[in-house]
């Protein structure tokens, strides 16, 4: 997990009374030695100590990082008549409670559909997400609609230590697609967006 | 500038020459969102795909009338022109059209049209391509879309039918191949 770039401490404000009448807070900071020393009693300086002394417990920053995303190149699909699958592993960090997070795909076909284009031509293909590393299958994700509930076992932001990987991206070409495109070059763009949850 | 940070500096320099533009992704950064993008690309050959062939049986011709078989088959070509051409080879000698019984033979002749349901068509030579043929089909096994796009027609001429021995069985096989244009 990454340490949190900021933290909250437990405030509790503890008032006493003064020579003069008036009231300080006896537990910042800046006061709390002195107000230890000068006025408190045995149980109050003893919860103040605690109060003012305890280190601040790291807590989640609800960040979300993806990263050791590759470019997918099938190449020339030789048989037309099968799936081409490609799916590789990625580092998908959340530093939130629970580390969950979500995810959302678009393509760059009209309204962000899954689509490579050559020329006037499209050529359809599916996107999938696995919280898990290595995998060949997924949730099969549609266009801008966010895939929730997913958990990152990322330790890491860029998974650097622990987990080299947490999720697999996969994306298929289907051979109804395949067998029904004009032959060319096709090319296109996926584009992910991660959210804490 | 620290002596370990320009080490690590030069690598790093080095590494990114030897990716060349090997990489177009790009990685997300921390933050409330993330959001990384990759590119896909994908190459489909030319290819096409002849189905939807039916044997040829003439049985009990009468030799006074040329004998006819057309059938519909499905010839599929993804080529942006979805064009082919098509060429047929005979199991007779040097692949001409004929079928035979032993020593005794009878030629026949084929044509192709590339449309369905067409009752005759372009004459074919054996081992010659019959080009500038496009295919309708959108499916390489016309399955959705046009259940055939072209017609194959074998004949055999009513002097040919009189030359053949009765009552005898003539067999043969026509090849077929078809490729992209």
């Amino acid at each position: 997990m990454m340490s949190a770039g900021t933290g909250t401490v437990a405030a509790v404000i503890v008032k006493t009374g003064s020579v003069d009448g008036s009231f300080r807070n006896a537990c910042s900071p800046s006061h709390a030695v002195a107000s230890v020393r000068c006025v408190a009693p045995i149980a109050m300086l003893a919860l103040c100590a605690m109060l003012a002394c305890a280190s601040p417990s790291p807590a989640a920053s609800n960040k979300v990082r993806v990263t050791k995303l590759s470019d997918v190149a099938f190449g020339t699909i030789a048989n037309l008549n099968a799936d081409a699958v490609l799916s590789q592993s990625v580092c998908m960090f959340a530093d939130t409670a629970t580390n969950g997070y979500n995810i959302s795909a678009t393509g760059s076909g009209a309204g962000g559909v899954f689509e490579l284009s050559s020329g006037q031509t499209a050529l359809a293909f599916d996107v999938a997400w696995n919280s898990a590393t290595g995998q060949q299958s997924g949730t099969q994700l549609s266009p801008n609609v966010p895939l929730t509930g997913q958990i990152s076992a990322a330790t890491h932001q860029t998974c650097n230590t622990g987990p080299a990987t947490s999720a697999s991206l996969i994306v298929r070409l289907r051979s109804p697609a395949l067998a029904s495109a004009t032959a060319g070059t096709y090319n296109g763009t996926l584009t992910l967006v991660v959210g804490p949850e | 500038m620290d002596i370990w940070f320009q080490r690590r500096a030069l690598a790093c320099g080095l590494l990114l020459l030897a990716a060349g533009s090997a990489t177009a992704a790009t990685q997300g950064s921390a933050g409330s969102t993330s959001t990384g993008s990759i590119s896909i690309g994908a190459s489909v050959p030319n290819r096409v795909q002849l189905s939807g062939l039916t044997d040829v049986a003439f049985t009990n011709q009468d030799p006074t009338v040329a004998a006819t078989k057309a059938q519909n088959v499905c010839v599929w070509s993804n080529s942006s022109t979805r064009g082919y051409n098509v060429t047929a080879s005979g199991s007779g000698a040097s692949s001409a059209f004929t079928l035979a019984n032993a020593t005794l033979t009878v030629p026949y002749t084929v044509e192709w049209a590339g449309t369905s349901g067409a009752p005759s068509g372009t004459g074919l030579s054996a081992g010659a391509a019959l080009t500038g043929l496009t295919s309708t089909a959108t499916n390489p096994s016309c399955s959705p879309g046009p259940a055939s796009s072209a017609s194959l027609i074998v004949k055999i001429a009513a002097a040919d039918l009189q030359s053949m021995q009765a009552a005898t069985n003539y067999t043969g096989t026509l090849t077929l191949v078809v490729a992209p244009e």
